[in-house]
């Protein structure tokens, strides 16, 4: 599992993030709509769970991890820490 | 067929001829923009066409085409020989989807492109607004980006594995990316996560086509456009859009209120700044953004807004039309364009005029005759009529007149895979190509022209090895010339090859039994030579994949022959070959001599006669079970065209002989028959239904008092 509901109600996104991860994050996200989401150790994400992000515009922790992510798909999200 | 499609294929043969000729004048000039404007011109015409027709499959293959041709546009670089070809591989295609329309009068059932290209998506005409939409928001990036591409996934497309982001996040060089969304976004809580909604969009550095290879077999709908190098606008033009957008950012200043002064400025600069790079006018941003620093420093909109209101007036002064595109129209509306069937129709209307006035000529002859009192008067009303008739015919002819371009230019293409599959460079040199001939003639030629360049490259040119040993340049030249002569359009292919190996010609036409070792031996060169146009002669030692295809030069002849041309060889050992091709200028006129034999009036074409000689019975001597005579000192076999055509044997009681000697491609014969008539022209009409192909008669025509003349095929006859 890649997406993880941690105790500080943050959610933590790690390593390579398959479409799998795209139900769980949106019902995580559903329950905790203010959840804020953590990808610093998220290496890359399939399109499914990137898509939820963008519909969902959580508040992102930091910087992911892959450069991919942080080039291209951050500033989408409107930048890490930000107040999207 | 509907007159929709009719119009498309007129309409798309003619930029298909255009566009190709563009490209082969492209591939020896490859840094000319015009010419590169041009066929990037046709190739978008064409797929608006088949868009127009909704013929998907030509629009598709166009469409990656001028991709292709964008992307060489939008580097600047000298147009590749690669590039050339496959545009030319293209129009091919296109030619050939156009002959199955014009056959069958509907769109072929094409649904497999040989090439799956994904940039084969088009969104039709739409103007591509999100290319530039993404240009304008990436305008940083847009200086350097040479290919866009739009990638809509399909929405299940996550349970096919596919990971659009992913892909195109690999794009090579990218420059840009962004997403839209293909349906709004619903609530967080109707939202099916396997539901790909996204559009991707992204600039890159690399070429289109590394993008469509990279785009292959993606699941979804996928557009990639090159992007054009950032043409300077003219100074003083801007486009519409980014007239548009400057005339916002001056009402955005007007209506700024002071608390937020500094941050619209900085906006409202930015983008024009933007705006104007992105129409590479790097100088006006330059301009923008120092106006901006002034607007900010004094704190007041004045500067900036004044700047962009300058630019903004400047355009509107400039934007009048440049006098090229006025010349252009100006051209066009000069031509009209007619379907070929309505020329065909007074083209027929016309041949019967003539039928009726020749009828006319009949009856002045009856009048006069008779003594009749109308005679004189008739006769200046026929002449006057013969003269307008003729004017008419000569009209309504040219209007079938098409230059000889239209096939030339097929052989350069065609040349460079002969000469590379064949493993010898030629170079192919035309001239005289505006030269004009009947359509019908025009469409005949290809064929036969094809064979001759083909038997020259492949037996006339030697190989680079052989060329360099005797001195010449390892890159032989194929001449292809045309000109008008009287009547006739003579067509010349000339090499400057080895010549024809006479003795080798001798040998093979007796091996293979073409002539027999008397008539051999008894042959000048010049006759010799012509051998190579005779059945089943071929000289080739081994068979190739171009001339091998048991059609030798005899079908050439036949072909030529058929449309009342004749064909002719030189051959100088060592230094060359010429192959001359001498046709009429139109098809439709034939001079003819009507002759009588067994009671029975025949025409003889004029062309096919040498003289008219009238000898003794006597003279004519049995050589054999044949016979001849003998005309200045030249024997020349003798048929009685009575007996030929089966009417028995006419009046033969008279001392003296009529023999018209026919002279067909270097054979020669005399024709006896009772009484030799009057010359008159005559539009042919070829044997059709039940007669077609008899053998011996090449057409028909009407007299004056109304009987059908059969008009012979001395060809066929002498043989």
């Amino acid at each position: 599992m890649t997406v993880h509901l941690l105790d500080t109600g943050v959610i933590e996104l790690t390593g390579a993030c398959p479409s799998e991860d795209a139900e769980t994050l949106l019902q995580q996200l559903l329950l905790a709509p203010d959840a804020q989401v953590d990808w610093r150790s998220c290496e890359s994400a399939h399109t499914a769970v990137i898509q939820v992000l963008l519909l969902a515009r959580p508040r992102m922790l930091g910087a992911a991890a892959g450069p991919g992510l942080r080039e291209w798909v951050q500033p989408l999200l409107g930048g890490g820490g930000g107040d999207g | 067929m509907n007159d929709f499609l009719n119009q498309f294929l007129i309409e798309c043969r003619e930029i298909v001829e255009q566009a190709a000729a563009d490209l082969l004048a492209l591939e020896k000039s490859p840094r000319d923009a015009q010419l590169l404007d041009g066929v990037f011109r046709a190739f978008h015409t064409l797929k608006g066409s088949a868009g127009i027709v909704e013929f998907a499959a030509m629009e598709q293959a166009v469409h990656a085409t001028e991709n292709l041709l964008s992307g060489a546009r939008a580097t600047g670089e000298p147009i590749s020989a690669e590039l050339v070809a496959a545009c030319l591989a293209c129009l091919d295609r296109v030619l050939g989807w156009l002959d199955t329309i014009e056959r069958t009068g509907e769109l072929p059932a094409v649904t497999e492109l040989s090439v799956p290209d994904p940039a084969a998506q088009t969104s039709g005409a739409e103007g591509h607004h999100w290319l530039r939409e993404h240009l304008t928001r990436n305008a940083a990036a847009a200086g350097r980006a040479r290919s866009a591409v739009r990638f809509i996934p399909d929405a299940d497309c996550f349970f096919e594995g596919e990971d659009p982001i992913a892909r195109i996040l690999g794009l090579p060089q990218l420059l840009a990316f962004d997403t839209a969304t293909v349906n709004e976004w619903p609530a967080l809580s109707a939202f099916d996560p396997y539901r790909c909604n996204l559009i991707l969009t992204a600039l890159t550095a690399a070429p289109p086509e590394a993008l469509a290879r990279h785009m292959t077999g993606c699941a979804g709908e996928c557009e990639i456009l090159a992007v054009a190098a950032r043409q300077p606008i003219e100074s003083g033009q801007l486009g519409p859009r980014a007239r548009e957008v400057l005339e916002a950012q001056i009402a955005l200043l007007d209506e700024t209120r002071p608390r937020i002064l500094p941050g619209r400025i900085a906006a409202a600069g930015l983008t024009a700044a933007n705006v104007m790079r992105f129409s590479a006018q790097d100088a006006t941003a330059e301009t923008f953004a120092e106006a901006t620093q002034r607007s900010l420093a004094e704190k007041t909109i004045q500067p900036l807004r004044e700047a962009i209101a300058r630019i903004l007036e400047g355009a509107a002064a400039g934007n009048a039309p440049t006098p090229v595109a006025a010349a252009r129209i100006e051209a066009g509306s000069r031509t009209l364009r007619i379907d070929a069937a309505r020329i065909d129709t007074l083209v027929r209307l016309t041949s019967e005029l003539t039928v009726a006035k020749n009828a006319l000529g009949h009856l002045v002859k009856v009048a006069r005759t008779q003594a009749n009192p109308m005679a004189g008067s008739l006769k200046n009303q026929h002449e006057l009529l013969e003269r307008l008739v003729a004017q008419v015919q000569a009209s309504v002819l040219g209007l079938r007149v098409l230059p000889l371009r239209s096939v030339f230019q097929r052989f350069p293409r065609v040349l460079r895979e002969m000469s590379s599959s064949l493993d010898k460079q030629v170079r192919l040199e035309i001239e005289g190509e505006e030269t004009e001939a009947d359509k019908t003639i025009v469409e005949i030629l290809f064929e036969p022209l094809l064979h001759i360049i083909r038997n020259s490259i492949d037996h006339g040119v030697e190989s680079p090895d052989e060329r360099a040993r005797r001195g010449k340049s390892p890159t032989a030249i194929i001449q292809l010339r045309a000109k008008r002569q009287s009547d006739h359009v003579l067509i010349e292919v000339s090499d400057d090859g080895g010549g024809i190996d006479l003795a080798r010609v001798r040998e093979v036409a007796r091996t293979r039994a073409v002539a027999t070792e008397e008539a051999l031996r008894a042959m000048s060169e010049a006759e010799l030579v012509n051998l190579i146009f005779a059945p089943g002669f071929s000289t080739a030692s081994t068979v190739t994949e171009l001339s091998g295809r048991g059609v030798g030069m005899d079908a050439v002849r036949a072909a030529v022959e058929r449309i009342g041309g004749r064909v002719s060889v030189t051959t100088r050992a060592g230094l060359g070959t010429t192959v001359s091709v001498l046709l009429p200028f139109s098809v439709m006129m034939t001079r003819i001599l009507t002759v009588e034999a067994g009671g029975q009036l025949y025409g003889i074409p004029l062309d096919a006669i040498a003289e008219t000689v009238r000898v003794p019975v006597t003279s004519i001597a049995g050589i054999g079970a044949s016979r001849a005579i003998v005309v200045r000192e030249r024997t020349i076999p003798v048929i009685a065209l009575a007996g030929e055509l089966g009417m028995g044997q006419g009046a033969g009681h008279d001392t003296e002989a009529t023999i018209v000697i026919a002279d067909v491609a270097g054979l020669v014969g005399g024709i006896q028959v009772e009484r030799v008539g009057e010359q008159m022209e005559a539009i042919l009409q070829p044997l059709d239904g039940l007669l077609a192909g008899t053998p011996g008669i090449t057409g028909t025509t009407l007299l004056g008092d109304g009987r059908v003349l059969l008009v012979l095929d001395i060809g066929a006859l002498l043989q």
